[in-house]
């Protein structure tokens, strides 16, 4: 049976990836039309405008129509050219030089050279700075000018995935003389490249954007205005799209989804995703140390019914590895069933015959971290896991549980590439290494895969990490969720990026009959 | 009411807020979690933490802390937001003259409803129009705010369309989209507020009619209708300004659920915005900025007493 799940997952995306694309022939028969404003609802207030250190999805958005980075995340997680036209690397993987576009200037007229690359990057890898970045864009040991418009990164060890690390939602070129003079002026103000101009800025309610006459694309942006309004209520969010107040809704929960569908002019939209709710264990710690206490845990799980509960049907079925079928290199490997009789042999064997005491903590928020937690409760019962489920206060966990606890709920974002994921969360020197697990095999592994260039040899490298974990569990990982999101039908151009984090308004345009606005 | 009267108050007042500032100051210091941890929040790594620590002055001594945030509210200066470093006094007035205008606009309605509905519902006590009347306000006051206002959503906006579901436009901006926007929000609260006031009014004016005094004005030859106005109704509203006061407390800082839902950024939003991310300087200048409203409503409340029954003396 969960091969047949597994199958219709599969079809589905396929079906999905399929509408996805259909906005795509349409979009190149007719051009887009220019002009024309966009009203894209956001569920958060957009309190950072300082693209450095934007934090929530909705910054993201914001930043994304102000800034540009050296490149961009295309939906298939590849890169493409942003600021930079091209790119090269040295055979070792060790020096990458980046082309810039010629003429690029900042909104205030000022001319965007390879100088503001490099003073954008020393202030990233500036741990003062305190931008997210700063883990993420790869291991970048130095950063020089060649000439106006040629950058070159020298990295610390080989590495084959910059360009696409460079797109991080961080990495945005902002102006050397910003960075010189103070970055607090990008509080108030956006001194970028991006497609769209700041207009007005109120943090808890709206922010307006208007198109970039100079942008380096001439054809682009399609749009005159953006505005970007928020509100914190979902369904009030879905309400105002149903009415026609708003034309796009960034990310809604299943539960407004279901209003979306059914509601007329409105287009549900869909993608599955690589975000994940897992279960961490302590691996350095009683009882989890034990691979045989966390493999007969990971047998009481029903795969199917954590979708169907925790995502509410909006999602597909993990197993255990971090890689969704969203991911570039995800390996397909045989699907997780529960075995409540092979479980109890395990913690038996593993010195637990009259079963195992343990409290999981859960954060309140999202909700499906309790939805995770009280569903492995009840599934692991039989198999003799006496488990308590503790809930507490975000704010809480963070600063007593996360990184600290040895069986605690977690819940990632989908990243650009499974080296990320990988060197965010299992490594021995993962940026948040929760689990512990230190496996020196694994680390080999990604190791080496982030060297490799060869396709093949990697996608090799990358399945033989991820049956490790498939074999030795250090996180349960029992879903990966869908994202979902709502647009009217006259919106064209846009489409649901599974890694949530990216939007492309640049290539959203009205259709005839959008309604007039401002 | 004498001038050193008012004075003492005004006084009182300002300790009020002083200790209210020392209170909550002393309540965020046991919080988990500070500001620093919720801004990195997952990309928090040592050397960033102590950097934002030392750039937002979260090492210094708690008394440290608090005398230098006196010393600037004093000078008229309520600190840098830790959240987004603007300066706070603007961003949370801002708030407030929302937060006003929601509760201008519902205490308006509700004194244009509530009352004469109170009135009706007593005068014919027991019949159907006080049933009715007593029946809704049972519904008014028993049904949560985010329940009135799904349900105020769904008909008004989702169903009939007549009005935009969500949103806040300032009444500069375009005051007939600004005010289009406000018509749901001030509904869902006049509504619950109307349930409570209507009820009050008629529950004193009840206990009033049968009174003595009215009585003897009625032997006295008066007309019904001179009774009620002159004489019952003066009365019966007394009480009646006390919850008006504390509702306008609870219009400015209780009406979260509803700032939430019309995504109409108010003072009482702010602040738990604030609190979210243990932004200090932000939460002291909120929880200020309610006590004092509370405490000059309560004033105001008092002085008004002391107008509609000159029997009321204060010294």
């Amino acid at each position: 049976m969960p091969s047949i799940h597994r199958r219709d997952f599969l079809a589905a995306s396929a079906a999905f990836g399929g509408l996805g694309l259909s906005g795509l022939p349409a979009f190149a028969q007719n051009a887009p039309r220019r002009g024309g404003t966009l009203r894209v609802s956001v569920d958060q207030a957009v309190s950072k405008l300082n693209p450095l250190v934007t934090r929530v999805n909705p910054e993201y958005l914001v930043a994304e129509l102000l800034y540009s980075g050296l490149t961009r995340l295309n939906p298939d997680m590849s890169a493409e050219p942003d600021l930079a036209e091209s790119w090269t690397n040295s055979a070792d993987l060790t020096e990458w030089t980046f082309a810039l576009r010629k003429g690029l200037t900042f909104h205030d007229g000022s001319a965007c050279t390879a100088a503001d690359v490099v003073a954008t990057f020393e202030a990233i890898l500036d741990a003062k700075t305190a931008s997210p970045a700063r883990q993420n864009v790869g291991p970048i040991a130095k950063v020089a000018a060649r000439d106006d418009s040629t950058v070159v990164f020298t990295l610390s060890a080989p590495f084959a995935d910059l360009p696409v690390t460079l797109a991080y939602t961080n990495a945005k070129i902002v102006p050397a003389a910003v960075i010189k003079g103070g970055l607090e002026k990008l509080d108030r103000q956006a001194v970028g490249t991006g497609p769209f101009k700041l207009v007005s800025f109120e943090p808890e309610r709206q922010i307006v954007v208007a198109r970039n006459e100079a942008y380096y694309d001439k054809a682009r942006p399609y749009l005159d205005k953006v505005e970007v309004v928020v509100f914190p209520d979902v369904s009030a969010e879905a309400s105002a799209l149903i009415a026609g107040d708003t034309d796009l809704i960034s990310t809604t929960p299943p539960t407004e989804f279901g209003r979306l569908q059914k509601a007329s002019g409105v287009k549900a939209l869909r993608v599955p995703s690589g975000q994940f709710c897992n279960v961490n264990f302590g691996c350095d710690q009683k009882p989890f140390n034990d691979v045989r206490v966390r493999q007969a845990l990971a047998l009481t799980v029903d795969r199917a019914a954590m979708v169907d509960f925790v995502t509410e049907g909006f999602g597909s079925i993990g197993n255990d590895t971090p890689l969704s079928p969203a991911y570039r290199f995800f390996a397909e490997l045989p699907a997780k069933k529960v075995d409540i009789a092979k479980a109890k042999a395990l913690l038996a064997e593993a010195g637990y015959p009259k079963g195992l005491e343990a409290t999981l903590i859960a954060s309140d928020r999202p909700g499906q971290r309790t939805q995770l937690a009280v569903a492995l409760r009840e599934m692991a019962k039989p198999a003799g896991f006496d488990i308590k489920v503790e809930t507490m206060p975000h704010a809480t966990y963070l600063d007593q549980v996360w990184k600290k606890g040895s069986f605690y709920v977690g819940f990632y974002n989908m990243q650009a590439t499974a080296d990320a994921i990988f060197s965010l969360l299992y490594t021995s020197n993962a940026a948040w290494n929760e689990t512990r697990w230190n496996n020196t095999a694994f680390d080999k592994l990604i190791f080496e895969a982030r060297a490799t260039v060869d396709e093949t040899k990697r996608r090799a490298l990358y399945a033989q990490a991820q049956k490790l974990m498939y074999d030795e569990v250090p996180s349960i990982i029992p879903a990966f969720f869908d994202l979902l999101g709502g647009q009217r039908d006259w919106v064209q151009g846009y489409q649901l990026h599974p890694r949530g984090a990216v939007f492309r308004l640049d290539f959203v345009s009205l259709g005839a009959n959008a309604p007039k606005r401002g | 009411m004498s001038p050193a009267y008012i004075l003492k108050r005004i006084l009182l007042i300002g300790y009020t807020l002083l200790v209210v500032s020392l209170i909550v100051f002393a309540i965020t210091q046991i919080l988990p979690a500070d500001a620093a941890v919720m801004m990195l929040g997952e990309n928090a790594t040592p050397d960033a933490l102590a950097a934002l620590r030392v750039k937002m002055g979260l090492n210094d001594s708690i008394w440290l802390q608090y005398l230098h945030w006196l010393a600037g509210v004093l000078h008229g200066d309520f600190g840098l937001s830790m959240r987004t470093g603007q300066p706070v006094a603007p961003a949370m007035f801002e708030a407030l003259g929302r937060s006003l205008l929601l509760a201008l606009f519902s205490i308006v309605l509700m004194l244009v409803l509530a009352i004469p509905l109170g009135i009706i519902a007593a005068v014919r006590r027991g019949r159907a129009v006080d049933l009715g009347v007593s029946f809704l306000s049972y519904v008014g006051v028993s049904l949560p705010e985010f329940v009135t206002a799904t349900l105020v959503v769904l008909v008004l906006a989702d169903w009939l369309q007549w009005l935009p579901a969500t949103g806040y436009v300032p009444l500069t901006e375009d005051p007939l989209r600004g005010l289009r926007h406000l018509v749901l929000p001030v509904l869902t609260v006049s509504l619950i507020l109307i349930a409570h006031v209507s009820r009050m009014v008629r529950s004193e004016l009840v206990d009033v009619l049968h009174s003595d005094y009215i009585r003897a004005a009625r032997l006295k030859g008066l007309s019904k209708r001179q009774v009620l106005f002159k004489h019952a109704l003066r009365n019966a509203l007394l009480p009646t300004i006390t919850i008006v006061a504390l509702d306008v407390g609870y219009l400015l800082g209780g009406v979260i659920v509803v700032e939430e839902i019309f995504a109409l950024p108010g003072i009482g939003r702010q602040l738990i915005v604030a609190i979210q991310a243990r932004d200090l300087p932000s939460i002291q200048a909120g929880a200020l900025i309610l006590a004092t409203t509370y405490a000059v409503a309560n004033f105001l409340a008092d002085i008004a007493y002391a107008w509609l029954d000159r029997r009321i003396q204060y010294d």
